[in-house]
């Protein structure tokens, strides 16, 4: 036990629950939705890496725990001959570190394998059933009820009901391929696969709870900007509203929340006061800052035995 | 390639047997294909007994043929995907990405009022209402737009 216990320490306080909490109250977060899911990710990996870290300083001697620390700042990862000669005490703190991050990583994989399981079989029929329209470029369901969605990962493709078809206009249409394919090609469901992996295995932890209602609708105003590039806010803000009134039992599943409406809002109003990158950027040097002090202080007392 | 030759022609397969809607020889299957494009009896013989062992055919004998006629019809499947599609079972893993979730009544009404602000329908107060509105706190709003 030793003061290089502080640096992850204080790294998991900031990643676990300060920047979290600014982030999920921010206004500038859904401005800038490409730079917050930047953040949250960073708060995931950062605090990953301050778990896996804290068991192992706990363990190891004071001189080693140095030599971790210094190997944390300069960012320089142990070659291969290094892990291959630790001593005793050294194996038991990697194995305690892997332990640890065995448990999200498990659940990201199992999470993953188990969407791609359930896509495959749904892909499977979808390629008997639907049929591949290639002025649209998507594949066509007969259904009445209006429903627009993508299969992503390795059977990708972007399916619309016929519903769908005869409820937009061509250009509402294009737009809410354009969205799609927007998520398709950002690979948008690996981050919500592992928000939602993060939210399982630490249920009670801040960066867990926020990020995992914050992330989804981030990733999907991060799909709408894009899908701007291509088409009018009145078409994707319609196109939205026209898929959202098609839907059966709404009152059944209040629990979807207020993400159409938020981004329904954001679509059509899109420029406010303020400088959202700019308090992105403050956010994130501020939570930099904070771990300053902890890292001067442990780099200037190397050896308290 | 080869894979996805075959994939077609299940679905080839699949379409007629559900347009037909009787139980119909792999003769006749091939003969219509054979229409369009040239198709081998043996191939589409292959896949016929593909798609009988993955649950999409049943078969029986007539004569010295088999009969085969679809399992289920297209609307049963299709409902199945929309099931997926619109999200009506909660407890799946992200798997599709929607364009949009299930809402509540409260956001459909706001929703409309947004839309409508933002053509110009409405007064200034419904513009002000739909861009101010806090999200946390719907209720209040009047669903008289609606």
């Amino acid at each position: 036990m030793n003061h290089h216990l502080l640096v992850p320490l204080g790294l998991a306080l900031l990643t676990g629950f300060v920047v979290p909490w600014l982030v999920a109250r921010a206004r500038w977060a859904q401005q800038v939705p490409r730079l917050a899911l930047g953040v949250w990710a960073a708060c995931g990996t950062g605090f990953a890496a301050a778990s896996a870290l804290l068991p192992a300083q706990l363990v190891l001697s004071s001189a080693d725990s140095h030599r971790l620390a210094d190997m944390m700042f300069g960012l320089r990862l142990p070659t291969l001959d290094q892990l291959l000669h630790l001593d005793g005490r050294e194996r038991f703190a990697l194995c305690l570190s892997l332990l640890v991050l065995s448990a999200p990583t498990a659940a990201f994989v199992r999470r993953l394998a188990r969407a791609r399981r359930m896509r495959s079989r749904h892909a499977g029929v979808l390629r008997l059933v639907g049929r591949y329209d290639p002025a649209l470029r998507a594949t066509v369901l007969d259904d009445e009820r209006p429903a627009v969605y993508c299969l992503p990962g390795r059977s990708r493709r972007v399916v619309v009901s016929s519903g769908a078809v005869h409820a937009l206009t061509p250009a509402q249409l294009a737009a809410a391929l354009a969205h799609e394919r927007a998520h398709i090609a950002g690979r948008h469901h690996l981050l919500v696969a592992a928000a939602e992996s993060f939210a399982a295995v630490f249920p009670h932890l801040p960066l867990a709870r926020h990020g995992g209602s914050a992330v989804p609708l981030l990733l999907e105003m991060a799909a709408d900007d894009r899908a701007l590039r291509r088409c009018t806010r009145d078409a994707l803000a319609t196109a939205l509203y026209a898929l959202a009134s098609g839907r059966a039992p709404r009152s059944a599943f209040a629990a979807g929340g207020p993400s159409a409406a938020l981004r329904m809002r954001r679509i059509l109003t899109p420029y406010s006061a303020g400088h959202p990158v700019l308090y992105g950027v403050l956010t994130i040097t501020a939570a930099g800052l904070a771990m300053a002090p902890l890292i001067i202080a442990c780099c200037s007392f190397p050896g308290n035995t | 390639m080869r894979v996805r030759r075959l994939g077609e022609l299940e679905a080839e397969i699949m379409d007629r047997l559900w347009a037909w809607q009787r139980p119909a020889t792999v003769r006749e299957i091939v003969d219509d294909i054979n229409r369009g494009r040239r198709v081998a009896y043996t191939t589409v013989m292959t896949v016929a007994d593909i798609l009988h062992r993955k649950g999409w055919l049943r078969r029986e004998k007539s004569g010295r043929a088999w009969l085969y006629e679809p399992v289920r019809g297209r609307e049963e499947y299709t409902a199945g995907l929309m099931r997926d599609a619109l999200g009506d079972s909660q407890d799946r893993p992200a798997a599709l990405l929607r364009f949009v979730e299930v809402i509540s009544d409260e956001d459909m009404a706001a929703l409309d009022a947004a839309l409508r602000a933002a053509r110009g329908d409405q007064d200034p107060q419904a513009l002000r209402d739909a861009r101010s509105e806090d999200p946390a706190a719907p209720g209040g709003r009047t669903g008289g737009h609606a």
